[in-house]
């Protein structure tokens, strides 16, 4: 008897011991204190929802960043346009016909060469233009 | 076993399969890319690049011509062109679609009045991917047309070659023609230059998103365009203008077919003005076509100056004089008895004009009466061909000059068994007899110019040129006036300064005058053999002041009808340009009264 008791005690004790290795094997020890699966499930899925934010945020900002200067290109690019056709217009405008056509329009006329004087003036020496750059 | 134990390793094998299964997938998935695909001809990293990368070609922009003054000559604006997209409509609207269609070309017809409604339909109703509908909009038209965001409409912005003073030195310049988006330069500086200004195009290779527009991260490869190189001429804007002006104001009054003036200054050769009449408009280049000048014999794209070579007539004598003066043959001093006529025994005779007979005339008479008598008596007589040819290739007739293009380099027959480099079995004494006043020769007016320009330079001549600097890419590189050669002697051009002195003051140039300038001027009126006596090239070549060349002026009217002499039909308008350049340049006066 004792010793049938002896084995079934013995069989459970056997059992007890395997049950609690494997409850143990399911209880990790990630840091200095036990997690249990639940726990540790809802860690990971925080800890990766963390990398994830923290992933798009960068993402986010590295976008705003592209759109941002994407959009500076395209102001510069305007503004380069821009430009170009202001230097068109301000040198068209300074042309000797536009500048003709705006001094006629205002009633100006030409100077006829008949209506110029030589005036002489005694003992003065022409000073002469000996480079010849003919610049005035 | 025990049952949870059971459970547990079942749930492991599970899981185990689970993985497996998902790894031969895999397995079999990366064997059906990277070894059957691999093997079937697709080029599938290649593919995949193209999906976020892109390689685009950076435009270096066409360099900017200047004037003396630094104003704007040439320059490049970008404007838009005008796509429909039919293909893309026509799958989004597979149905009925005449509503969203009509509604879709009267925004876009509204805001391009140009395009019409009914070009826009048909354009949608062909099943292409892009269709050009408006080429070179207007800013404002670009601005309401992104301001509208219509679907299926895309501009695709170009750049153009501008010139902002539309035809003022059109044909120094030329134009520029695109072709498959590439420039092109022709005629004309942006012809000849057409390397230098073009510039080099750059190269990216960048990482797109899905819509296209490039990302700030990843590999980008760039290799920067060289922009066009900039050129500053040595024309002046207002010179120029105003010696367009007059020639235009001449070639009208005077009825003339053509006409040219070049202006250089006496002591460096630079080009200070270069104008031609018919002239065109570089904006509008298509416009002129079938424009001619230069005797309609050349669409109005050449440059008369260069490319419309006449017979200089009575303007060469004072090549001739120069030529025997230089070689000590004759003094101003030396003289001939003119009867109207000379005969010689080896060339038909030779005649003044209306035969009119001089009597004892000097050498300065000779060019005071544009006598050519005396002139042919100088090159046949005295001169000979051994001694006056090559004052020809010194003067540089029937060399061009190569400042723009394109450029004639002219003609004159040259006898042959007399060692020169080239020379015509044609020839015969005739071409001497009349080549010493101007006929049987051909040169460009820039040749003749130039040729003055060695007489005012005390015989030294300077190489023409019209680009003062080049500016390509920071470098600056300044064009120094450089001598070509002295053609003749100081004392020779001095004379010959004198003698065309007093042929423009007591000869026939005497309209050419200028108040308070003493000029050294030669008229000359050239017939062509074959056409009535009436159809003349009327030209006068000269340099101001006389004692202080300043300037080099030459003006050709081609055939004018109201006169049509040298004297009178081109003389004031060079007296005109001659005065216009001393007010500008404010070239003090050289004579007292």
């Amino acid at each position: 008897m004792n010793r049938q008791r002896n084995r079934r005690t013995g069989s459970r004790v056997k059992t007890r011991r395997l049950l609690q290795a494997v409850q143990q094997r399911g209880q990790l020890h990630p840091f200095f204190f036990r997690l249990g699966p639940v726990a540790l499930s809802i860690c990971s899925v925080l800890l990766i929802s963390l990398m994830a934010i923290l992933y798009l945020s960068q993402l986010g900002q590295a976008v705003t960043v592209n759109q941002q200067l994407q959009d500076l290109r395209s102001q510069q690019s305007a503004l380069q346009r821009q430009n170009n056709d202001l230097v068109n217009t301000i040198s068209s405008e300074q042309s000797p016909a536009y500048i003709a056509a705006q001094a006629g329009a205002q009633g100006l006329i030409p100077v006829s060469p008949q209506n110029v004087q030589i005036i002489v003036v005694p003992n003065v020496k022409t000073q002469q233009n000996g480079d010849g750059s003919g610049s005035p | 076993m025990n049952p949870a134990l059971q459970r547990a390793r079942n749930r492991q094998m599970v899981i185990f399969l689970l993985v497996c299964s998902g790894m031969l997938l895999l397995l079999g998935r990366l064997y059906y890319w990277q070894v059957l695909q691999a093997h079937s001809g697709h080029n599938l990293a290649q593919l995949a690049n193209d999906e976020h990368t892109q390689s685009i070609i950076l435009d270096a922009p066409r360099g900017i011509i200047y004037d003396n003054q630094g104003h704007i000559l040439a320059t490049n604006v970008v404007r838009d062109d005008v796509y429909i997209e039919p293909h893309l409509f026509s799958i989004d609207h597979t149905g009925d679609n005449q509503n969203g269609l009509d509604s879709l070309t009267q925004s876009i017809h509204k805001a391009l009045p140009q395009v019409s409604l009914a070009s826009l339909q048909t354009g949608f109703g062909k099943d292409l991917w892009a269709i050009r509908v408006a080429v070179r909009i207007d800013p404002e038209q670009s601005l309401l047309l992104r301001s509208l965001r219509l679907p299926y409409v895309f501009l695709a912005p170009r750049t153009w070659r501008v010139y902002p003073a539309g035809s003022l030195a059109a044909q120094i310049l030329g134009y520029v023609t695109q072709s498959d988006g590439a420039n092109q330069g022709a005629y004309g500086l942006e012809g000849l230059e057409n390397q230098l200004l073009t510039g080099r195009p750059g190269a990216a290779t960048i990482e797109t998103d899905l819509q296209g527009n490039p990302l700030t991260v990843g590999v980008n490869n760039q290799q920067k365009p060289v922009d066009g190189a900039d050129l500053s001429l040595t024309i002046d804007s207002n010179v120029e203008y105003m010696v367009e002006t007059y020639l235009m104001k001449a070639v009208k009054d005077l009825q003339a077919q053509s006409g040219a003036v070049v202006v250089l200054n006496a002591r460096t050769g630079a080009v200070v003005a270069m104008a031609g009449y018919p002239t065109f408009d570089p904006n509008k280049y298509g416009d002129y076509y079938n424009s001619t000048g230069c005797l309609h014999t050349q669409q109005v794209y050449f440059n008369p100056a260069l490319y419309c070579a006449y017979e200089p007539g009575s303007t060469m004598k004072a090549v001739t004089m120069a030529a025997a003066l230089d070689q000590g043959l004759i003094t101003p001093d030396t003289a001939l008895q003119d009867d109207g006529c000379i005969a010689y025994s080896d060339a038909p005779a030779v005649c003044n004009w209306q035969h009119t007979p001089y009597g004892t005339e000097t050498m300065t008479q000779v060019l005071i009466h544009s006598a050519n008598v005396g002139a042919s008596y100088v090159a046949h007589d005295i001169l000979g061909m051994d001694r006056y040819y090559p004052y020809l290739v010194r003067f540089g007739f029937g060399q061009k000059v190569g400042i723009d293009g394109p450029e004639e380099a002219g003609f004159y027959r040259v006898p042959c068994g007399r060692g020169w480099s080239s020379c015509d079995k044609d020839w015969t004494m005739s071409d001497l007899t009349r080549q010493a006043f101007g006929q049987s020769i051909v040169a460009t007016p820039l040749q003749v110019a130039q040729a003055y320009q060695a007489i005012a330079n005390g015989g030294v001549m300077m190489r023409p040129y019209l680009v003062a600097a080049v500016n390509d890419d920071g470098h600056t590189t300044v064009t120094q006036p450089t001598t070509k050669r002295r053609v003749i002697s100081l004392q020779a051009a001095q004379l010959l300064t004198e003698m065309l002195t007093q042929a423009a003051h007591y000869g026939t140039g005497q309209l050419a005058q200028v108040p308070g300038y003493s000029i050294a001027a030669k008229t000359g009126t050239a017939t062509t053999q074959g056409i009535s006596e009436d159809q003349t090239e009327a030209s006068v070549a000269g340099f101001i002041p006389a004692s202080n060349p300043q300037f080099v002026v030459l003006v050709k009217l081609d055939r004018p009808r109201v006169n049509i002499y040298g004297s009178t039909a081109a003389a004031p308008l060079w007296g005109q340009i001659a005065q216009m350049l001393m007010w500008y340049y404010a070239v003090p006066p050289d004579l007292q009264s």
